[in-house]
């Protein structure tokens, strides 16, 4: 690979980088295996920034890394737009929650356009992004940003009153969760106010909102030039423990509901290129309240999800549309019609429902059920052998393919009460 | 699984493609789905024959890749089971690594870097290892230990025995027995236990030298001698015993005492004779111990003790410690006066019930032993074989080298030090003009100790462990190798007052390397030390590398003497605690324990070798010689084996 002697010193780099300008370098922020074999597939050049820990398994690979630490923030930070500025990088892709304001500070530099940074900050916060909803007539929940404990206290008393429950009554919970934390990360649940004890002095300032009642379903919207060229509809059975793709025809029916949804948030967050991942709460009657939402590659599997659902690289996608100079034709040649799709595929995220796991315990009628396509679990490693193994997650995930989205529902229902684990 | 076999076979080739075809830097995307299908197919009949069809490709495919089996050629067949008993991943891939090694050794995959010689070497070395697993239920011990992955193991050691000759096989094993033998070590547990399951070897067809040479250490264990072989059951051998005429008993002896010195290893019967002997033909016990001349004059002058000591200590439980009773008198331990007391106060020493559950847990129930016969078999080894005082599975090399050391040069201090621990329950040693009472310490290097230890060990190593480490508490922030105060107090006045490290205290950088190289050579190397003999033990710090030179740790060894091995070259020969002297220190080190003219439980290097992984020594401030004289390119040699190996993770100034 012609990019990989990218740390030199700046002096041997000038006469090479000019020639290495031209491939249009996209850097990847984040690192993350599925987005840099998406880019190879699509015989992109790019870079790849993330954590210098990588550093030495790039270089043993060839791929060409930056190493940056995304929690440090200064002064030295315009460093890391000179660098890919120099190598030819034109375009940044955010993988991670924590790379998405990297990301839109880099593309705000690239094209020259200071507020795409601004947007990706209201990506960053949720209390800016639930006003910024607000104010473009999104139906939301009530919220407010808590500085202190007494700030939540007040807010639980003060939503219970307006829902008219009196001395006695239960009340209605309330949620908190971290401004700028991905997806479900330090979100607690509030029903009483002895629970709001539990909150800790460095879990503050968060965000405090109503209860909202309804289904819970998140969308992947694969946006270009302001425009959804792709919608997807994950349908949730439990939150951060099983999904499946595409949603239920029930959801499936809401469609155009949901993609004028999409996008009027899309318009009114002003996002032009990538993917985002809102979440949306639908009642009965079709009225959509708006979660929040993310600018980056979702949890739970979607991706993978999507790819066997649809058949084509959400990563890939994520890749293209973050591009500008991609052509409305490739666009309309790579995305399927949503109505074109291969079965349902769910997946099913293990957590042990003991303190102490010794024994897995996979039942055959899992394994032989048509619906089953694969699993990562493995027994627990006990002792003293506990090597680095080269995967992510330690509990791992099950996957099921199937053209039934009740009997899918049914099997993520049935099996995430059962305890692999003992 | 109801799967069929089949249809497993499908998953798992689909999982191989899908990682054959995935970019190298993206392979561990791939390879849970390759592990999990292999998995499966492990637990189906064929499965391993199936896996095995596959096994040449597993490498190129990136089964192993950026993972801890990926190069074969680092892989070292003690941690293979290990991996197999831990449960899950590592457990699959180790089966998997295996089956790649087997592909290797027949042939159907050719490895840039190890051959199939290689490969099958390794695979032997492996079942050597684990030959219990390989044949299952052959001993008790191994049925208490039952691991829950033991059943696939032991299917996984079968099948790659099935492709391999149990000749080489058996010739890894008798080689591997000879090695650890050769250290004459106290506890043979270990080596017992592979000899017994050498056994099963012999059912299949071996050439005559390996069935000879396993049958010789079979014997050894199980009785070597005409009537031992004919009746297993001791008491009928004892009266069998009482037959036979001066003349058969005196060959029966001989028999007994040749095999012991060839293998350093004992059988219950050798313990009977031994018994019977001393009450009726006292006059055979020479032949019975094969003794020399000064054997058998120390024998003569305290015939009365001797006769004692067999009668209160040689068991066929402790028969081990005839090997040290002959050795001990050789020695002529008994002759050194606080000897023979000393042993007589441990026949009637008051054992504290903690140390006397743990000195009777060291023998079968039933075998009728109390605990001072057991303390005394294990003082009898000790002051017999010296060298043969290990560590154990305990970090404690300190303990043991000082056992081994007054077991050497002061029986009176080591005679004293027991009967304090074992009925005191405490052991005091002043250090700078203070007292150190273990009783009131806690910790030290295993506050939990690991039992598989001789008796004298049991009773002192964790005393001693704890005054060890008390004493390098209280020098820890004097901004020098504590060693330098410790080592002198703790091993006693044998220990020379010099000292040199090699580490820079305060900032752990390498300082002056060739300093320290020339002042060892001068004041231990012949050649440059003006003669000054080496007297008494040294205790010496070195650093432990792997096979690939890489530094693991610090480990604590003596060096015994310095002298010219049969092909004149300078060898340092050492007694390493850990008792099992001969691995492989990387760069083509590798201590040998016979054959370069090692005494019994000596271990030796060439002097430069040894060096370059020495990091601190003592030595005597008068008995310096010419340190200018040493030519440089000694200690470039050494130099540079030192930086190639332990020397990468240190920063040079």
């Amino acid at each position: 690979m012609e990019l990989d002697q990218l740390e030199r010193e700046s002096s041997t780099q000038e006469t090479d980088l000019k020639e290495k300008t031209k491939p249009y370098l996209t850097a990847l922020i984040g690192w993350s295996l599925p987005a840099i074999e998406a880019a190879t597939r699509l015989n992109r050049p790019f870079v790849v920034v993330g954590p210098p820990d990588f550093e030495s398994y790039a270089e043993k690979h060839d791929i060409a890394f930056v190493g940056w630490d995304f929690h440090k923030l200064n002064e030295g930070s315009d460093l890391l737009y000179k660098k890919l500025k120099a190598l030819g990088a034109e375009l940044a892709v955010p993988l991670y929650e924590e790379c998405v304001e990297w990301a839109g500070a880099l593309n705000a530099r690239f094209r020259e356009e200071p507020r795409i940074f601004n947007r990706s900050l209201l990506l960053r916060d949720k209390g800016m992004m639930k006003r910024k909803a607000q104010i473009a007539g999104i139906k939301v929940g009530v919220f407010e940003e808590a500085r202190s404990i007494e700030d939540v206290k007040w807010f639980l008393k003060r939503v219970n009153e307006a829902l008219l429950k009196i001395d006695g009554d239960v009340y209605d919970p309330i949620h908190v969760k971290p401004l700028d934390k991905a997806g479900s990360v330090g979100h607690l649940a509030i029903n009483t106010v002895e629970d709001v004890e539990k909150l800790q002095d460095q879990d503050f300032p968060l965000l405090m909102e109503s209860h909202l009642d309804g289904q819970e379903f998140s969308c992947e919207a694969f946006v270009h030039k302001g425009k959804v060229r792709f919608l997807n509809i994950t349908e949730y059975i439990r939150l951060g423990y099983s999904n499946f793709v595409p949603a239920s025809p029930s959801l499936e029916e809401k469609r155009p509901l949901i993609e004028k949804a999409v996008q009027q948030l899309v318009d009114a967050f002003e996002i032009e290129y990538g993917v985002i991942h809102p979440e949306y709460f639908i009642t009965p009657d079709g009225t959509l309240h708006f979660g929040e939402v993310a600018a980056r590659v979702p949890g739970g599997h979607i991706f993978d999800l999507i790819e066997k659902a649809y058949g084509f690289s959400a990563y890939e996608a994520q890749i293209l549309c973050s591009d500008p100079n991609t052509t409305n034709e490739e666009l309309e040649l790579f995305f399927p019609n949503p109505s074109d799709f291969e079965g349902y595929a769910g997946c099913l995220m293990v957590h042990p429902h003991t303190d102490y796991v010794k024994e897995l315990n996979i039942p055959e009628e899992l394994e032989e059920h048509p619906f089953f396509e694969k699993h990562d679990l493995f027994t627990p490693p006990q002792g003293k052998v506990a090597e680095r193994i080269g995967f992510g997650n330690h509990y791992g995930t099950i996957f099921f393919h199937g053209d039934d989205s009740e009997e899918m529902r049914r099997l993520l229902q049935l099996y995430e009460e059962y305890n692999f684990y003992r | 699984m109801a799967q069929r076999t089949e249809d497993l076979v499908e998953r798992f080739t689909h999982a191989l493609q899908a990682l054959e075809k995935a970019a190298p830097f993206a392979k561990s995307r791939y390879q849970t789905d390759v592990y999990q299908e292999a998995n499966r197919l492990l637990r189906t009949e064929d499965g391993l024959e199936q896996l095995f069809h596959f096994a040449h490709q597993f490498e190129d495919i990136g089964v192993f890749q950026d993972g801890p089996w990926e190069n074969a050629e680092n892989l070292q067949p003690p941690l293979v089971s290990g991996s197999l008993k831990a449960k899950g991943v590592p457990m699959i891939i180790e089966i998997l690594s295996e089956l790649r090694m087997l592909a290797i050794a027949k042939g159907a995959y050719t490895h840039p870097k190890v051959s199939a010689d290689m490969a099958e070497e390794f695979l032997n070395e492996v079942l050597a290892l684990n030959l219990n697993l390989l044949f299952p239920d052959a001993s008790e011990s191994a049925r208490i230990e039952k691991h829950e992955n033991d059943d696939l193991t032991s299917e996984v050691f079968q099948f790659i025995a099935s492709y391999l000759s149990t000749n080489a096989l058996t010739k890894t094993l008798v080689s591997e027995i000879t090695r650890i033998t050769a250290q004459r070590p106290i506890m043979i547990k270990r080596v017992v236990s592979m000899i017994r399951m050498g056994k099963e070897m012999l059912k299949s067809d071996l050439e005559y030298d390996e069935r000879e040479s396993l049958l010789t250490y079979i014997e050894a264990i199980e009785g070597p001698s005409p009537l031992s072989k004919q009746y297993r059951d001791l008491s009928i051998y004892r009266s069998r015993l009482r037959e036979l005429s001066q003349q058969e008993l005196r060959s029966e002896c001989v028999a007994m005492a040749a095999s012991m010195r060839k293998t350093g290893l004992t059988c219950p019967h050798h313990a009977t004779l031994l018994r019977v002997l001393s009450k009726k033909v006292p006059t055979l016990i020479p032949y019975a111990l094969q003794l020399n001349g000064k054997g058998k004059a120390n024998l003569e002058e305290h015939q009365d003790m001797v006769t004692q000591l067999i009668k209160v200590a040689i068991f066929p439980a402790t028969c081990q410690s005839i090997y040290g009773l002959a050795l001990m008198l050789e020695r002529g331990v008994l002759s050194s006066s606080p000897v023979m007391p000393g042993l007589r106060r441990l026949i009637e020493l008051d054992i504290l019930p903690d140390v006397r559950t743990a000195l009777l847990k060291t023998v079968r129930n039933g075998e009728g032993m109390t605990a001072n016969s057991i303390l005394v078999a294990g003082v009898i080894s000790v002051l017999g074989q010296p060298l043969g005082v290990g560590q154990g599975f305990n970090p404690t090399c300190q303990a043991a080298r000082g056992i081994s050391l007054w077991a050497q040069h002061a029986p009176g201090v080591l005679l004293e030090l027991i009967p304090r621990a074992a009925r005191d329950g405490d052991i005091d040693f002043t250090f700078e003009g203070l007292p150190i009472h273990s009783k009131d310490l806690t910790g030290g290097l295993a506050p939990e100790l690991h039992t598989e230890l001789d008796p004298v060990s049991l009773v002192l190593v964790p005393h001693l462990d704890r005054i060890y480490s008390e004493m390098m508490t209280k020098v820890a922030l004097r901004g020098e190798d504590g060693h330098r105060w410790v080592n002198p107090a703790f091993y006693g006045d044998w220990v020379s007052k010099g000292f040199s490290t090699v580490i820079d205290p305060l900032t752990g950088f390498i300082n002056d390397f060739s300093g320290f190289v020339r002042l060892f050579y001068a004041t231990h190397h012949p050649d440059y030390n003006d003669d000054y003999e080496l007297i008494y033990p040294n205790p010496v710090g070195i650093f432990i590398t792997n096979v690939r030179g890489k530094l693991l740790g610090f480990h604590a060894v003596s060096i015994i003497r310095i002298a010219k091995d049969p092909s004149d070259q300078y060898r340092v020969y050492f007694y390493n605690p850990n008792n099992d002297s001969s691995q492989n220190w990387g760069q083509n080190i590798e201590p040998s324990v016979m054959g370069n003219g090692e005494q019994e439980g000596e271990c030796s290097l060439p002097f430069h070798e040894f060096t370059s992984r020495l990091y601190a020594f003592h030595y005597n401030p008068y008995e310096q010689g010419d340190a200018y004289a040493v030519e440089p390119h000694l200690i470039n040699q050494v130099q540079q084996l030192a930086k190639e190996s332990w020397g990468e993770d240190h920063t040079w100034v």
